[in-house]
């Protein structure tokens, strides 16, 4: 306010001294024209000093008068000057106040411009009847709608309600004003206007206006577009509906935790999970929705891990019980976020229910186990190859046999691994080619320097894809070997058999051999009373015929026939050893006291051309204390015995062995019982080994043996007895010959 | 019985050899014996003479097979001991056969290599050579 007083204040500076100067001058006016008077008398003296005098005079009175005159006149210019100037103040206060105003109100004014031109809203009037009277120009600028279309128009002429909710808004709005009652942020979408007004949206607020009477002139108000507001807003709830409907879609759970295991977000298949909704779900605790303690600490514990390290988890399988108690395998990625609207990190979750998975996985592995199992538990070796011949699957006896585990021997030629099955790769290419088995039988392997033979059959395999073949390997030596003891046993039956048939036809001629020659003996003997009864009644000396019988070797050749039919008879009666028996003769004998019989058996033995003596031969006894009874035919096994018993002998004493020694040995065995007989004779080399059992098999001198002993034998424990007999020696070494019985429940009892 | 009648004894065989080598053997030992071929003319001769202790008899013979004389003679003369010859490896004794008394002991087969243990069992059951034994 002082700024515009002080030009008011230099004016009246300046008229001061203006006043001043002009009551000066005309003061100095009078004196000078005095003084000019006097010296102009002076000069001019002589032409005008009569009258000079009074001349000088009444100048001084009129100089007199008009000095009083204008004094008076300065003295009324001083005072007019005042009041001048006081007026003028006066005027100047009044112009630089109403200044001031002007200047507020065009400042107000220019101020209210610039925000209704500048803000985002409009200004709106209304009358008494509620039509629209005024819009500020903000209106079409902002909602593009001419003003001429709202103009004189109710409110509600401006939008379209087409639906009840709708209807209802207007017809509460409507009566809000009727009311004349103020309003705020009313929202409505226009349906007039051009296709750029059309269906904005627009918030109003109003309050009602009255004149000083207090009558209601109508409305005043504002108003704003909120279009782009609302479709932002629609926007982004459909977005988020979109997320939403996408993530309960997806069927695995989706969550968001908080570090106290609130859920801060959860899809539908969690919520399911934990048997609620997701309004239900969210915000609680996952402490409280969840059934199983033990699963919500251990859940909560990785959130809080993932939280604090900040860094994502994978959990490939933890388990969830789900409300119905249904345990599932869940896998689980736990993300550390922020979540909107939150300051702390929470932890983003998504689990995967992999308990089918889990199943069918346990399941494949399971039935690999089994299928492992099933192959493993076959006897034969198993070599799955693929078409090169590199293998793929081997089984546990294939293990065992190439000394490779499946891991170690996969993917290496099966040739390298299986030396002795390297020959088959032809089978294996054609087997493949042709699509069906080849068959090797009794392929010669060589294991540890023994003959094996081995079966060998390649298998294509004809599966979608996996194409190759199965290599099988049986080992069936041993099948082989009873095989040729069976080809054995045959002969010796088919033996047996015949001389059944025949033995009666033999036996009786041989029965008039042995008979008649004994006879003849006796009957030429010269101290039976019969003979000598005889002989003196017909006169003949019998002491003389028997010189006679001696020096012609007749008793030498009797015992000849004599000698050769007993040999005869014993081949009988091996060979009927052959056939068949019935168990009639088993019984439980006592197996010490038979090999005692037999011992005494041997050593009274008596060899006629003293082959061998068998006191000579030292006897060791190991027997057994545990065992007692043996469960046999008693006359038969210690034919057994006896026979091995003799033939060790015969063994040492022809070969001339220094300390020749027979071990009996018996020991008792899971399933059967041992009878050993062990000589430290010359011993046997591996041909006499394999043909040892075989009838009529024999190293002993022509006329020596039949060569039925040890067949006979082996008959006998083998297929009367079920046993079996096996022989273990080695040249020099001696021979160690084991009886095995079967062990019989009644024979220990 | 008479101690002469005890003596007696039988020999059945179709073996003519046999059957004659045994006879001759027995008698050696002081033995009364009776041969046959068959088993009807051994009842005929038995049903004459009435008198036996000991019967040898062989299985396969010309008539009848060697058990069912043993029972046609066990059921007439019950006191009838019986040693059984034979040249079959398969016999094996019938079960009443065995009820009559007869066991393995009682079987003897051919050949004999030695008649000397035949001898002594029909001394023991003729009742005369307790004393040999």
């Amino acid at each position: 306010m002082s700024t515009p007083l002080r030009p008011s204040r230099l004016c009246r500076l300046r008229f001061y001294p203006q006043a001043w100067s002009a009551a000066l001058l005309i003061l100095l006016a009078l004196t000078g024209g005095l003084a000019l008077a006097d010296s102009g008398g002076v000069h001019q003296e002589s032409a005008v000093t009569p009258d000079f005098g009074m001349m000088v005079r009444y100048v001084f009175w009129a100089l007199i008068a008009v000095t009083g005159v204008a004094v008076a006149a300065l003295l009324w210019s001083w005072l007019l000057g005042r009041r001048v100037a006081q007026r003028t103040r006066q005027l100047q206060r009044e112009l630089s106040e109403r200044r001031q105003v002007e200047l507020a109100l065009r400042e107000s004014e220019t101020r209210f411009r610039d925000v209704t031109e500048a803000a985002s809203d409009w200004i709106w009037e209304m009358d008494e009847n509620l039509r629209f009277t005024y819009l500020s120009e903000r209106f079409y600028a902002l909602t593009g709608i001419p003003p001429q279309h709202v103009l004189g128009r109710a409110r509600w002429e401006l939008a379209t309600a087409d639906s009840p909710a709708e209807r209802e808004k207007w017809r509460k709005h409507q009566e809000l004003l009727e009311d004349h009652r103020p309003f705020r942020d009313f929202v409505y979408q226009t349906g007039i206007g051009d296709r750029r007004g059309a269906g904005r949206y627009l918030k109003v607020s109003g309050k009602p206006t009255y004149d000083e009477q207090g009558q209601f002139r109508g409305y005043r108000g504002t108003g704003t577009d909120i279009t782009e507001q609302v479709k932002a807003e629609t926007a982004l709830q459909e977005s988020e509906l979109r997320l939403r409907q996408i993530i309960d879609l997806v069927p695995h759970m989706i969550f968001a935790k908080d570090r106290y295991g609130h859920f801060l977000l959860a899809n539908q298949a969690t919520a399911q999970a934990f048997g609620l909704t997701v309004a239900q779900l969210v915000h609680r605790s996952h402490r409280i929705v969840h059934g199983v303690d033990e699963e919500a600490e251990r859940m909560m514990a990785d959130d809080l891990e993932v939280i604090e390290s900040g860094a994502s988890k994978f959990i490939a399988e933890e388990t969830f019980t789900d409300h119905a108690g249904r345990v599932q395998t869940m896998q689980t990625i736990k993300i550390p976020f922020i979540a909107p609207g939150l300051s702390e990190t929470a932890v983003l979750g998504v689990s995967i229910n992999i308990t089918e998975q889990k199943r069918a996985k346990e399941e494949v592995a399971r039935m690999r186990l089994y299928l492992k199992n099933i192959i493993d538990s076959m006897p034969s070796v198993l070599i799955g190859v693929d078409p090169w011949g590199y293998i793929t699957v081997l089984n546990q006896p294939a293990e065992q046999v190439s000394g490779l585990s499946w891991e170690a021997a996969q993917g290496r030629f099966f040739g390298d691994v299986f030396p002795q099955l390297e020959g088959q790769f032809e089978q294996v290419r054609q087997a493949i080619r042709l699509g069906q088995p080849i068959k090797t039988p009794r392929m010669t392997l060589e294991v540890q320097s023994e003959l094996h033979y081995a079966d060998v059959m390649v298998y294509p395999l004809m599966a979608d894809g996996a194409s190759g073949a199965v290599i099988r390997m049986d080992d069936v030596t041993g099948r082989v070997r009873i095989e040729s003891m069976m080809v054995q046993t045959e002969k010796m039956l088919s033996v047996g058999g015949l001389a059944a048939g025949m033995a009666h036809e033999i036996n009786n001629p041989l029965g008039a051999i042995l008979q008649g020659s004994q006879n003849i003996q006796r009957r030429i003997a010269y101290d039976m009373p019969q003979n000598r009864a005889v002989a003196a009644a017909i006169g003949i000396d019998l002491e003389r015929l028997n010189r006679y019988l001696e020096q012609r070797g007749i008793r030498h050749f009797l015992e000849g026939i004599r000698e050769a039919g007993v040999r005869a008879a014993k081949i009988v009666a091996d060979m009927l050893s052959f056939s068949r028996r019935s168990e009639s003769h088993f019984g439980p004998v006592d197996l010490e006291e038979m090999l005692e019989t037999v011992l005494r058996l041997a050593a009274s033995d008596y060899d006629l051309k003293k082959k061998y003596d068998f006191k000579r031969i030292q006897i060791n006894r190991d027997y057994d204390p545990t065992l007692r009874l043996a469960y046999c035919d008693k006359t038969e096994i210690e034919q057994v015995i006896l026979n091995l018993l003799k033939n060790a002998a015969q063994a040492m004493t022809d070969e001339g062995t220094p300390a020749p020694a027979i071990t009996l040995r018996t020991r008792c065995e899971p399933d059967s019982l041992l009878i050993e007989v062990i000589d430290n004779g010359p011993g046997m080399d591996e041909k006499t080994l394999k043909r040892i059992f075989e009838p009529f098999f024999t190293t002993k001198d022509v006329g020596a043996g039949t060569g039925l002993g040890l067949s006979v034998s082996y008959f006998i424990v083998t297929e009367q007895h079920h046993g079996r007999l096996s022989v273990i020696s080695k040249p020099g070494q001696g021979a160690r010959f084991s009886i095995r019985l079967p062990l019989r429940r009644e024979a220990l009892s | 019985m008479t101690a002469a009648t005890m003596d007696w004894v039988l020999i059945v065989d179709d073996e003519a050899m046999i059957r004659e080598n045994l006879k001759a053997y027995l008698e050696d030992e002081g033995l009364q014996v009776a041969a046959f071929e068959a088993v009807t003319p051994a009842l005929d001769w038995l049903q004459e003479s009435g008198i036996c202790r000991v019967c040898i008899m062989d299985m396969r013979l010309p008539d009848m097979d060697g058990n069912t004389a043993i029972r046609i003679l066990h059921q007439r003369y019950p006191q009838m001991e019986f040693l059984i010859h034979t040249g079959s490896s398969s016999y094996s004794l019938p079960d009443d056969l065995r009820a009559m008394g007869l066991d393995d002991d009682c079987v003897y087969h051919k050949p004999l290599t030695d008649m000397e243990p035949l001898a002594t069992e029909v001394r023991v059951r003729a009742g005369l050579g307790e004393d040999r034994l």
